[in-house]
This record gives C-alpha cells, structure tokens and sequence, in this order.
C-alpha cells in the first residue's frame, strides 16, 4: 500500500490554560523519531501528556512549539483533515447514523472513489478485520469488538500514512482486548504502517510495540523496545510502571563497564549497571519478582503472605528488613510456602540491574499482582 | 399497587378521556355536518389553512432560533457572561405568561409603536401573520433550544474529530456528521412547536386581528355565541392534525434519545473555530437575545407607567391594583389553585411513571399514551370538552354518581374543574420526567429492597422516591410554571368566583389598559421565579442523587 513514513517530533510543548487560569504544561519539550513502519507506544499513568501528545500530531491540538514532521516536511500548521493520518477513538467515534459500510467508505468518497473502485476498497478493508458481510449493519447493532474493528477499518481504509491510536481497548473486556491487540498488530505488520499508540495499559505495550515511550509529567521518561525497557529501566518510576519490580537498597563496591559490584541483603555480586556509578555510594538495585528462585541459595527470607493465583503463586517475603515480592511458577515442581515458614532463596544477579543514582530506594511497596497482566496472549 | 393503578386508570379516564370522548360525540351528530362543511370550505376553510400556515412558519422560524441558541452556546466559544446572559434570555419566555410578548410587541412595533412610529416613523401594521409569527417564534424557541443543546451536549466530540480526520474539512464535518445526527432532534422540535403553535390562544386572541386560526375562533364561538356545536366541530380540526404531528414528533424523540453508540464520551466538546461563522453566529443570537431583553423591559416599564409610550409617568398604581385592589383575588386564586394542583399532579405522574417503567400488566402503553394525550391535546380541547362533559350532574338511574363541575355554580364555584385541568396539562411532564428517571434506576435496587422484607409501598416510599426525588421536584416546578401560566382550557372554565391571573390580563389588554395587564405579568413572573428559586433550595439542601431528567435543568446548571 503506502510508503512507510517516518515521523519526528521536534521539541514538541503543549502548555494549556486551566480554567482557574493557571498554566499547565501537558506536554514539556519532548522530541522522538519514529521509524518507517514501526509501532511504537506512547505509555503511562493518566495525564502525563501521551494524549496530548498523540492529539497533536493528528492535528486536534496545536502545538504552543515545536514542530512535527512527517518524511521531513513539517505538518505542524496543517488542519487535520490534510494529515492523511488515520485515528482510531477511545469512544471509535463511530458514525451512527451510517451503515459500517458507509462509515468506512466516508474517508474513500471524500478522495473521490465511487463506484465499484469504492466497494472493492470498502469489501477489501472490512475483510482484513474479519467483519466481512457485515457491511450493512448500523453500528449499534454490533458488538463493542465489532465496532471496535470498524473503527479501526475507517481508519485504515483512507490508506494513511501514518495510523494514531487513543486507547481503544479501553472499552473492552480483557479477553477481548487481548485478542483485538494481537490483531492490530498483526494487521499494522502486514500493511507497514508506522502507528502510534496511546496507552496506560503497560501489558499492552509490551505486547504490541517495535518502541516504547513512557511519559511522565509531560515529559518523556524512557524510550526503547519493550524488551530493553524492561530489563534496564532508567528509574523507579519505569521500573515500577513496566512490569513489577523490587528495589534493593545496596552499595557499589566496585564498578567495571556496563556493571558494578555490589552490597545487597548481606550479599557481594555483579550486577548490570547504569552508567555513573561511583564506588562507596547507595544504589538501588531492581530485581524482577520472577527473578526471585524460592527452594535453594543463600537468601533466608520469611513468608509474610502466599496468594494462589493458579500459573504461579506470589508470595511476600521479609529478607532482612526488606520486603520482597517473589513470584513461582514452579509451584507444581515443590509445593506451596505457609506463612511464617522460612525458605531458601536467591536471585540471579544478571538479571538484576542498578539504577541510575539519585533513585532513592525508601519506599519498597509493590503493587498486587494484576491478573490481567498474566492472561496468556490470545 | 392495585389502588395506585385504579387511581391512575380512574384519572386517565375521567379526567381526560371522558372531556374528549364527549367532544367528538357531539362532533358526530347530524347537525355537526353542516359545521363541518362550513369550516372545510371557503370562505370559512381560511381559517385552517392559516392555522396551518401559522403553525409552520412558527415551528420553522422556532426550531431554526432554537437550534442557533443551542449551536451558540454548546459550540461557539463565547466568554462566559455572554453565554449565560443569552441562556436566561432563553428561558425567559418559559415562566412567563403567553402573551406578555405579544403586549410588548404591540407597544414597539404597533400602530402607535414605540419602535415603528416613534423612531421609525414608518406605519406598520403588527396585527396579523407578521406580528404572530415574531411572538410565537419568541416565545416557542425555548422548546427547541433545551432539547437542542442537550443533544448537542451529549453528541460525542470524537465523531466530528473522526470525520476530520479522515479528511473532511468543516463544512462537509457539519453536514455529513453533525447535521445528520441532529436532523431526529430537530424534526422533533419542529413537530412540537408546530402543535404549540396550533394550540396557542392567547397570542391569536391578541394579536390575530383580521388573521383568525381555529384556536381563536372557537375561542370566539363559544365565549362571543356560546354556541357548543360550533366548539366541538372546531375542537376536532384542531384534535385530529395535533394528535398525529404529536405522536409523530415521539417516534422522532425517542430515535433522537439514541444518537450515541458506544464509549464514554471523549474529549472536550469540539468548538467553532472558524472566526467569521462564529462571530456572524454569536452576532445573531446576540440580536435575538436584545429583542427579548427589549420585550421584557417594556414589560416591566409598562407596569409602571399609566400607560407606556403615550403617558410615561412612573406610578404604582398598576401594582396597586393588581395587589391591592381587584386584582388580589385572581392572584391569590391562581396560586392556591395551581399550588393545589402543583403536589397532585407531580403525584400522578410519578406513580403513572412507575406503573409504565416497572408494572407487569395489560394495558401499561395505553394508560401511558392516556396521561400523554393531556400534553398532546390542545387546552381549548379540554376547555370545550369540560364544558361538555361536566357543566351538567351526570345521573346513572337517577342517582347523582358525578356533580355539575364547571361554571359559577359547579362545585366550589368551578375550582375543581380548573384545578383538574391544571393537573392534566402538568402530569404528562411529571409522568416523562419520572419515567427517565426510573429508567436509569438499576430495578435489582428495587429486587434488594424486596428481598430485605419491605414490600412494594414501602419500596416505593423508601426507596424509589427518594431516588427521583431531584426528578420529581423538576417536575414539580415544570408543572406550576405550566399552571400559572396557562390560559387555552382554563380560559373557558373560569367563573365569577374563581378568577385566574392569565384570563385577567386578557381582560385588561382588550380594555386596553396595558399598564393593569403589564403588571399582572410581572407579578406573574415573579411569583413563578419565586417558586422555582424555593423548589431549587430544597433539590439543593437535599441530597444529591441521580440526574435530574428535566433538560431545562440541565441547561440551567450549566
């Protein structure tokens, strides 16, 4: 179809009036370059600036500076309708006084196709998300994955250069969601059309993403694929907000190249690390609950509470003063940990990671497990 | 349950059905033929055709100053002030009685107008189709504005936001997304001001002169001649198209309650960014907001002069009449009337509600269509139909089973023939305001209630009510506005010793002593704000539960 096209962002800043006639900054100096062809996921809690952000390069909000770039030329100061970007609603925005037919044929008549040129398109599009022969339906007559797939065929079928998504999973079940995700990107890879997609849902990230972009407080946190974010996050907050993690307060014995040396619960080890560490400071080493082996190794740790969740089982343990969440899916292979029983345990520590410094390790809560989080891909 | 829907069958019945049934009973006699094809065919049949002309300019002119009101303040970014000074302009015509409009308009723009002739100086005649068609628009557009801008409202910002995206500019976003989505809207609004238009007395009655509509000419028929047969035949010309545009405008309605599919909302609403559309917009809506401004102050100047225009001397003595002199009665009348009236009404229509939303019998559509036939009706119907069927006893067997109600020797000197008809015209607007409210109400809430032992009273008493507590006292308010002041039934039921403040100022306006009716106007409206200022402290001192489901409500807070 299209020529995947390259999008940057140039020190884009959004700053907005609230009504009590404050200024708040939604988006603060943030600059990407994206990929021909890559999906890449704009990620984090609520009001950080990736809808904002997302709004703006569709052309809903205008930039208070910086600019936007599409294969190099600047679309900034383009109306919306002169972006040739296709976006998919948190709501789908679908129109319901039109057939799906015709909802998806509405961006084809506006670039003048008609006739059987339009229904080919129109049957060609509704086909790749399987809602072949439900042309004729009004969209309150479907279901919300149904329509969920209309949306996402209206916005295809204008061929765009370049596919924006706000949320649209949100509105569905988690099963549902799980499949539709996989479906977008199975139909983003076969058509290669560079997307952005917003979210706070940071499995879904993970799971359809070339690129990750978690925002904070308007500003960008951490980019990179999914994979890397995971394993070296930046800072509490990434580490905290991509998958769960652990934070161990430790001192650096030693550094050498892209690991140091460390002090942690009692225990000297290698770990990857940030760059500028210095030896003799506090660092915070991250440490993956599922990290964690229960059974055997030097650790001695507590259980404080075990809950069963079927494919594995969390448990909380006390290791010295710290408290640590482990997770083990190997329940089956040797059994069940009681509260107040002492285990064995150990952490393998290249799969651990010191932080970056100035990342205090004061509050070491981690959240429940999010059952969702843990749903099989569909 | 059982008592609450013999009640409910009971009023539908004798309080609606029966004035009607008696109408067209008459209607179908022998001589009623010869009526009919007297006002069937000219000269007498230009009598409906301008009713219908009429009826159609003012629901057009009405539903497009409507729909620019509702565009202006949903769409068109204004400061603050603006907004809410053209709102209540909008909602002035509301609470006011239905010709204050047309006296203001005959002093600016009459013969002797201070507008036309004064400042003008140009001869302009305002009686007639012109002058109509100004008050009627004016004073209707309100119906359209409210139910406008709450779909405006509630239309999803991303389908316009959608459409631009996929490429259409503003103009083609207007007319293939937002337009569309509204045409239900507002083919609703064109439906219901065109049967307010049909049904409207007051304004012909004033301002018609030579223009006569069936409203004001069975007015005349049967005040001026008394003369029933006529009545009757003129009833069912203005029954019969009112009942169908009026159950065609529901069907509309109710598939304009449907515009959103799916998903919260998203988004803040999509403004006009478009300068000069906005500016050329908010302008027009600005001029109409000023004419009824101007309308109101000559109003409330006129209670205040001798007589406006001519003799511009500031005085109370208008007041002093209306308060002090022979006007007291018809003021307090009124109030103890529609106030009785007000707490039934708001009654009926709450457990009519809630015997069509959660009831399990035969016949629930029937007994929802009975109580609605009160607001779909035509007052100068009910008003004839009344006269009909209650000015004598009604005698099984000799046995006297229902009293004479109407005129100065019905009961209690014909007061509850009014307050009955006060109630029907109200109850209709308590019965949809507690049924959408009902409907939001999850029914397991009831099944809970049930299931910890109380039965269906207690149920309703302790839960449900409170419930659409903020519904029901909309209702209440909607209904003594209507009450106060409403004119086309009670018009022909008012008696020497129950005199109503609506028929009063229509009798001061034909003695041209406008100062006298200017100030029954104004006390009119402030007794009416008063009322909805008292309703509104006690929704506010309550708790705070559920949406209110009266759209002017809705429209106010905001």
């Amino acid at each position: 179809m299209t020529t995947s096209a390259t999008v940057t962002l140039e020190r884009l800043t959004k700053r907005f009036r609230s009504p009590d006639s404050r200024e708040v900054v939604a988006v603060d100096d943030v600059s990407l370059d994206l990929a021909g062809g890559s999906f890449v996921t704009l990620l984090g809690p609520s009001g950080c600036g990736k809808t904002t952000t997302l709004r703006m390069i569709a052309g809903f909000e205008v930039p208070t500076s910086g600019r936007i770039l599409v294969d190099g030329h600047d679309v900034s100061r383009r109306t919306p309708d002169k972006r040739e970007m296709g976006m998919v609603f948190q709501s789908y925005a679908l129109f319901p006084h039109l057939s799906v037919f015709e909802n998806v044929a509405y961006g084809l008549r506006l670039r003048r196709r008609s006739g059987s040129d339009l229904r080919a398109a129109v049957e060609r599009t509704l086909e790749l998300v399987n809602l072949h022969g439900l042309g004729q339906r009004r969209p309150s007559e479907l279901s919300g994955g149904q329509q969920q797939r209309v949306a996402l065929a209206r916005a295809m079928a204008i061929e765009p250069r370049v596919l924006l998504f706000d949320e649209p999973l949100s509105n569905l079940d988690a099963k549902l969601r799980v499949s539709l995700r996989s479906e977008i990107r199975r139909i983003q890879q076969q058509l290669g059309i560079t997307s952005v997609y917003v979210t706070h849902d940071q499995a879904e990230a993970m799971a359809l993403s070339d690129v990750v972009v978690v925002m904070r407080d308007g500003r960008v946190e951490q980019f990179g694929p999914p994979d890397e974010v995971y394993r070296r996050p930046m800072s509490r907050f990434v580490a905290d907000f991509i998958g769960r993690a652990n934070f161990l307060e430790a001192e650096v014995v030693a550094v050498e190249g892209d690991s140091a040396e460390v002090a942690v619960l009692g225990q000297r080890m290698r770990v990857p690390a940030a760059d500028g560490q210095r030896v003799g400071e506090t660092a915070t080493v991250v440490v993956r609950p599922e990290s964690i082996r229960l059974g055997s190794g030097e650790l001695r740790a507590t259980v404080r509470r075990s809950t069963f969740l079927g494919p594995l089982v969390e448990y909380e343990l006390l290791m010295g003063d710290a408290v640590v969440v482990a997770v083990d899916p190997d329940w089956m292979g040797h059994g069940l940990h009681g509260v107040g029983e002492e285990v064995a345990c150990s952490f393998r520590p290249d799969q651990a990671y010191v932080l970056p410094p100035g990342q205090s390790a004061e509050v070491a809560e981690v959240a429940p497990v999010d059952p969702d989080a843990l749903a099989p891909e569909g | 349950m059982a008592i609450a829907l013999a009640i409910a069958i009971g009023f539908v019945l004798v309080a609606i059905i029966w004035p009607i049934a008696s109408m067209v009973s008459v209607s179908l006699t022998g001589e009623a033929f010869a009526v009919f094809e007297r006002y069937l065919t000219p000269p007498q049949g230009q009598i409906l055709i301008n009713t219908v002309i009429l009826g159609i300019v003012v629901a057009t002119i009405g539903t497009l100053i409507g729909f620019l009101f509702a565009y202006v303040q949903v769409r068109v970014p204004l400061p603050r002030y603006l907004k809410r000074f053209m709102h209540l302009m909008a909602l002035l015509p509301v609470v006011s009685p239905p010709f204050a409009l047309a006296l203001a308009a005959i002093i600016l723009f009459g013969r002797s107008g201070l507008i036309t002739r004064d400042l003008l100086g140009i001869p302009f005649n305002i009686y007639g189709l012109p002058g109509l068609t100004l008050v009627m628009s004016l004073s209707f557009f309100p119906v359209a504005y409210i139910s406008l801008s709450g779909l405006l409202r509630a239309l999803d910002p991303a389908l316009d936001e959608a459409a631009t995206n996929l490429g259409a500019s503003r103009w083609r976003t207007f007319r293939t997304v937002t337009l569309p989505l509204l045409i239900p809207g507002l083919a609703s609004s064109f439906l219901l001001l065109f049967v307010e238009a049909l049904a409207d007395l007051g304004n012909p009655i004033v301002l018609g002169g030579n223009f006569q509509v069936l409203a004001s000419r069975l007015y005349l028929a049967i005040i001026g001649q008394y003369d029933l047969l006529a009545g009757a035949v003129l009833g069912i010309l203005l029954l019969v198209p009112s009942l169908i545009v009026y159950f065609v405008h529901r069907y509309y309605a109710e598939r304009a309650s449907v515009i959103s599919v799916t998903g919260k909302p998203s988004g803040r609403p999509a403004e006009l960014t478009h300068r000069p559309t906005a500016i050329v917009l908010a302008v027009a809506a600005l001029l109409v907001s000023l004419l009824v401004l101007l309308m109101y102050a000559t109003i409330l100047f006129g209670a205040f002069t001798n007589l406006v225009g001519v003799d511009n001397t500031l005085t109370l003595k208008n007041f002093a009449f209306v308060l002090f002199g022979y006007g007291v009665e018809a003021v307090t009348d009124t109030v103890l009337l529609a106030g009785i009236a007000t707490p039934i009404a708001g009654l009926i229509g709450v457990i009519i509600a809630f015997l069509v939303v959660r009831g399990r019998f035969f016949g629930r559509g029937a007994l929802d269509f009975g109580t609605m036939l009160g607001l779909a009706v035509p007052g100068t119907v009910f008003g004839i139909g009344y006269l009909l069927a209650f000015n004598t006893p009604t005698e099984v067997g000799g046995v006297t089973i229902f009293p004479k109600l109407t005129g100065g020797a019905g009961v209690l000197g014909g007061a509850v023939a009014i307050v009955l008809v006060y109630i029907v015209r109200s109850a209709p607007g308590g019965l949809r305001s507690g049924a959408a409210a009902l409907q939001q109400i999850d029914p397991t809430i009831e099944e809970a209630s049930v299931s910890l032992g109380a039965d269906q009273s207690t149920t309703f008493r302790r839960v449900v009510l409170p419930l659409i507590r903020p519904a029901f006292l909309t209702g209440l308010i909607y209904s003594f506005a209507r009450s106060m002041t409403a004119i086309s039934a009670v018009i022909f039921l008012t008696t020497p010793s129950t005199r109503i403040m609506t028929q009063q100022i229509l009798n001061e306006t034909n003695a041209a002593r406008f100062g006298n009716a200017f100030a029954y106007c104004v006390i009119l409206i402030v007794i009416v704000c008063a009322a909805i200022g008292v309703l509104y402290w006690i929704i506010g001192s309550g708790t705070r539960i559920g949406r209110t489901a009266d759209p002017t409500i809705a429209a106010r807070s905001t």
